[in-house]
């Protein structure tokens, strides 16, 4: 075949023979680009994926499905009829049987006699034929067969005590304890100008706060406000004015009160007396059919307690708080504070002869408080696993990972300790539902998620779209140039 | 001896920020004075002085805290200063320029534009949180939350510490085992000072704003007036105890009603006192009286004295609503005659986006040299060429002036620079100081918000040095702060960026691979169609 001739008859080289239209030259350029592309993918995967690390999801769930129980023993003391154990623990046995949820968790073993030492709690009721008495772990109570039932009740309330959840603050190893001296309008004249908090406090809250030191720690503040205006008008009354039951839910002004500051995450609870303007007294606050109530004082669920004070009429102009109504109140704030933090009340027919509280007391606060710290650090787990499931551009960093599984290693431990210490379960309980939450609110699992796959498509299409096409068709006209020249050489061959 | 009285130190604050409310006393104090140029400066004062107390000891941060008790000390205050040991703290939100040539030195020297805040801190335990740095850096964080301002942007960007210009003014404890204090000090001019400022400010003091002087503090009026400036100050004075004093100062303009000078509480503040604070220990409006002009005042002062009225709360019938008349009008003067012996320009030249020229003139009036440390720290986007430093008096070039210079040079993204010039100001001169500057090219994310507005750098600030060392009395004048604009990209549309940008390259690459990867064939065209 004559090589291509020019019009005027001038011979050409050939365009097929320069160096870069050769076949396999042009085909080694296109195989580069597509090299450098396949190599760049890992890279582009890798700078652009996120760090998803795997959570121990098979451990959580099968940690969540565990159950944590305290084994608690019964030794009755004294007791002449031998048969009286087994028909308390029959007695008892009925009462878990018939509200297992208040029971969750417990299980109660009345010894016999010769019983050997087995794991658990031991407490102890002996017999006497006084008035019934709670010490550390003892209880005095007249056992006979016609008493056992009585006997059944009073342990129910001393081993589950019913509380109200609602009221109860929700467990922290550490509390701010916030005292406010509130004088709505000192510039009315006849306020109160400040009070002896420190004598008040060591008289009235130290014993509690070194009782309950096994659960919390305490941090102590107070203040005093001149000026502490009321978001509403009392009601006037023909003997001073009132607060219906409606205006104490909004009592609290927290607009114009500043009543903590935010220096720390610890929970606060916040104990406020309110000393109405001299223009105002005597305030007092009403009950549901508008008369006025006996009590000054009001408790605020999971917040704080808050006390009306209203100063003698005879009482001069800006004088301290006197020291009889500081007593007083304090004993208030002192019964509020125990009543915030879930401390149980004994049965209303045991005594008691200890300063503070029973072991009775203290033992069932700190299994409840155990109990809703694992079920609350089990349950932030399942969440957080769900959660990550549920989003797929969710980032889990090692930060989250750690937090999660050192929660698994706390909450394994506290079982381990169940048996044994109950204090140390109460802080492994407390340290798993602590990681648990860190690891929940992580702020860097929020990274990503408002930056969705459409997202990335919009700014890489512009770019890829435009540079593909012609690759991937100069690609693929190459090689059915090439299956062409095979099929022409192969039949060539054939002939 | 000494040595017992260390320990006795060490163990005093506990004892004395538990006690109650014997050792707190809060005083207030309402000083208004005319300015030459008919304006009238107010300055309140709150001081509440915690008596006994001392700073807490950085080395403690790991050990519990005592329980704080206060009946007139701010509570929330004074949980920030013992949770980050604070020895001396200086926290001012400023809006405007104080115009030191018309209105000469302020009452309050601390009158820098914006956010501007100054600590000393000692240096604590080992521990990294308790350091100086991870403290200054909460403090910022816990007072941004307690003032609602945007004192989190007081970052390691804008964090310097110059030796001259801040002294403490009160004293620093020396502990035992202790670091030496330190000082941080950052200032954000872009800082916009509004109610929201002045709500926490009121909820510090005792009364609020609702009995005594600080029942005159009405934001409407206040921040209406011509320079305004609130300021936090918190200093430890060891005869005494730990004091805060929270200020407010306010330049108002009377003449702008009417031509007239006179003013009163009523006009200035569209209030008057009502009521005392019944736990004030002083209260007291101080006037300063005209000197060459006649005048009347109204009502008559408790107490006239050196050039000044003063009103005790105490003993005026309230409601009290001073005023001060003239009887002839106020004359414009054409030239103000200048009020301060210095006076200070900055200005920074220059119409390309990655360099410029910074110009400072200083100008002694007085007839005496002068000397003075010039305090300059700028964010990182700025750097200084010292290489370029001219020093001129009165157009003749003269190094000699310059007595001694510090540069802490910048870091990129890290931390601001911060240059310290002690210079001598010739009597009746003028000394100019030009610097080259260059400008960084900033990253996507570092550009404020509404980045076209440019950054504002921080005014100078020029200290006047005591003639004798020991002498406390430091004379700070503040310049206004500059704008610098750096390159800026075109944030408002960035699909159109990607998508313009994108198919440009797109086009090249397309180009050159078809240009490689064309196959090129002769074709006959055959004879031509005739």
């Amino acid at each position: 075949m004559p090589p291509h001739v020019h019009p005027e008859g001038t011979t050409l080289r050939d365009p097929s023979k320069l160096f870069y239209q050769l076949d396999f030259n042009r085909r080694l350029i296109i195989a580069s680009y597509w090299v450098v592309i396949i190599a760049a993918i890992p890279l582009w995967w890798h700078f652009t994926s996120i760090e998803r690390l795997s959570l121990p999801t098979s451990q959580v769930h099968s940690q969540a499905a565990n159950q944590l129980r305290f084994p608690v023993q019964i030794q009755l003391e004294n007791i002449q009829d031998a048969s009286l154990p087994a028909s308390l623990q029959q007695l008892l046995d009925d009462r878990i049987q018939r509200s297992p949820q208040a029971w969750k968790g417990l299980d109660v073993r009345v010894r016999n006699q010769n019983d050997a030492n087995k794991p658990g709690d031991l407490f102890t009721v002996t017999a006497n034929d006084n008035i019934p008495l709670a010490s550390q772990r003892d209880l005095m109570y007249p056992i006979r067969p016609g008493t056992l039932s009585m006997l059944a009740d009073a342990l129910s309330i001393l081993l589950v005590p019913p509380t109200d959840t609602h009221r109860v603050a929700q467990y922290s190893p550490r509390y701010r304890l916030a005292f406010t001296l509130l004088n709505e309008d000192a510039a009315a004249g006849k306020s109160i100008s400040g009070w002896d908090i420190s004598g008040a406090i060591s008289r009235h809250l130290s014993p509690i706060l070194n009782g309950l030191s096994v659960l919390h720690n305490f941090t102590i503040e107070s203040q005093v406000q001149f000026h502490a205006p009321l978001a509403f008008s009392p009601l006037s009354l023909p003997d001073g004015y009132g607060i219906t039951p409606e205006d104490l839910t909004v009592f609290v002004n927290s607009a114009e009160w500043s009543l903590s500051s935010s220096v720390s995450n610890d929970p606060v609870l916040h104990f406020v007396i309110f000393i109405p303007s001299a223009s105002r007294r005597p305030l007092q606050i009403l009950d549901s059919r508008g008369s006025p109530s006996p009590s000054s004082a009001f408790l605020l669920p999971q917040w704080g307690g808050i006390i009306i004070y209203n100063p003698p009429p005879e009482q001069e102009s800006h004088a301290p708080l006197p020291q009889s109504a500081l007593n007083s109140i304090f004993s208030t704030f002192a019964t509020q504070l125990l009543a915030l933090l879930g401390v149980p009340n004994l049965p209303p027919d045991v005594q008691t002869d200890a300063p503070v509280l029973t072991g009775w007391q203290l033992d069932a606060l700190l299994r409840r408080r155990a109990l809703e710290n694992a079920e609350g650090a089990q349950d932030t787990l399942k969440s957080i696993v769900k959660l990550v499931d549920q989003i797929e551009n969710m980032p889990v960093g090692q930060d989250v990972k750690g937090d999660v599984q050192d929660s698994l290693t706390a909450l394994d431990q506290m079982y381990a300790y169940s048996s044994t210490s109950l204090n140390s379960t109460l802080h492994q309980s407390a340290d798993a539902l602590t990681l648990a939450s860190r690891a929940f609110f992580n702020p860097g699992m929020l990274a990503l998620l408002y930056f969705p796959a459409e997202h990335k498509y919009a700014v890489y299409t512009p770019l890829f779209a435009s540079a593909m096409i012609p690759m991937i068709a100069t690609a693929v006209r190459e090689i059915r140039a090439w299956r062409k020249q095979r099929r022409e050489a192969a039949s060539a061959a054939a002939q | 001896m000494h040595k017992s009285r260390f320990l006795w130190a060490l163990c005093l604050p506990a004892a004395c920020l538990s006690q109650s409310f014997s050792g707190e006393t809060f005083d207030e104090e309402l000083a208004i004075r005319a300015l030459p140029d008919g304006k009238v400066a107010s300055r309140f004062e709150f001081s509440t002085l915690l008596h006994g107390a001392s700073p807490r000891n950085p080395r403690n941060l790991s050990s519990e805290d005592d329980s704080q008790h206060y009946t007139l000390f701010p509570l929330a205050l004074g949980q920030v200063l013992r949770r980050y040991a604070v020895t001396e703290l200086h926290l001012t939100l400023n809006a405007g320029k104080w115009n030191y040539d018309r209105w000469g030195y302020p009452d309050e020297p601390d009158v820098a534009t914006g956010a501007s805040m100054w600590t000393w801190m000692a240096e604590g335990s080992p521990i990294p949180r308790h350091s100086v740095d991870a403290r200054w850096r909460d403090l910022r964080n816990a007072l941004a939350g307690l003032f609602c301002a945007s004192l989190a942007s007081l970052d390691e960007q804008r964090t310097t510490s110059p030796v001259l210009a801040f002294v403490p003014q009160g004293a620093l404890p020396a502990w035992p085992q202790t670091e030496p204090h330190a000082l941080r000090h950052a200032s954000l001019p872009s800082e916009h000072v509004c109610t929201e400022n002045l709500t926490p400010f009121l909820k510090l003091l005792p009364c609020k704003s609702r009995a005594g002087l600080a029942r005159l503090l009405n934001p409407h009026r206040l921040l209406d007036a011509d320079w305004h400036g609130m300021g936090l100050h918190v200093s430890w004075l060891p005869e005494e105890g730990v004091r805060v004093r929270l200020t407010f100062q306010s330049v108002t303009d009377p003449l702008r009603a009417g031509n007239t000078r006179d003013w009163s509480l009523s006009s200035l503040f569209d209030r008057k006192i009502e009521t005392a604070c019944p736990v004030a220990a002083s209260s007291r409006v101080v006037v300063t009286l005209p000197t060459d002009e006649s005048y009347s005042i109204r009502p008559e002062p408790s107490f006239v004295g050196q050039g000044r009225g003063i009103f005790d709360l105490a003993s005026q019938p309230l409601p009290l609503d001073v005023g001060l008349h003239w009887p002839t009008a106020f004359q414009y003067t054409t030239l103000p005659t200048a009020q301060s012996p210095l006076s200070v320009r900055r200005t920074l030249h220059g119409s390309s986006q990655d360099h410029s020229t910074l110009a400072v003139s200083i100008k002694n009036a007085g007839p005496a040299v002068v000397r003075v440390a010039y305090l300059e720290t700028l964010p990182w986007i700025v750097h200084l060429y010292l290489h370029t430093l001219e020093l001129s008096v009165d157009g003749v070039s003269r190094a000699d002036v310059l007595h001694d210079l510090s540069y802490t040079a910048p870091i990129p993204h890290g931390r601001a620079a911060a240059l310290e010039a002690v210079l001598d100001l010739p009597p009746n001169s003028t000394v100019s100081l030009r610097l080259g500057v260059g400008r960084a090219f900033l990253q996507y994310g570092e550009h404020p918000p509404d980045a076209q507005r440019g950054w504002e750098l921080p005014g100078a600030v020029v200290v006047v040095l005591p003639e004798h060392p020991g002498n406390d009395s430091q004379r700070r004048i503040y310049t206004s702060a500059l704008l610098v604009d750096p390159a800026t990209p075109d944030f408002s549309m960035p699909y159109n960026v990607i998508i313009f940008s994108c198919s440009l390259v797109a086009f090249i690459f397309g180009s050159v691979f078809n240009g490689l990867t064309r196959r090129f064939v002769v074709i006959a065209a055959g004879p031509r169609a005739e």
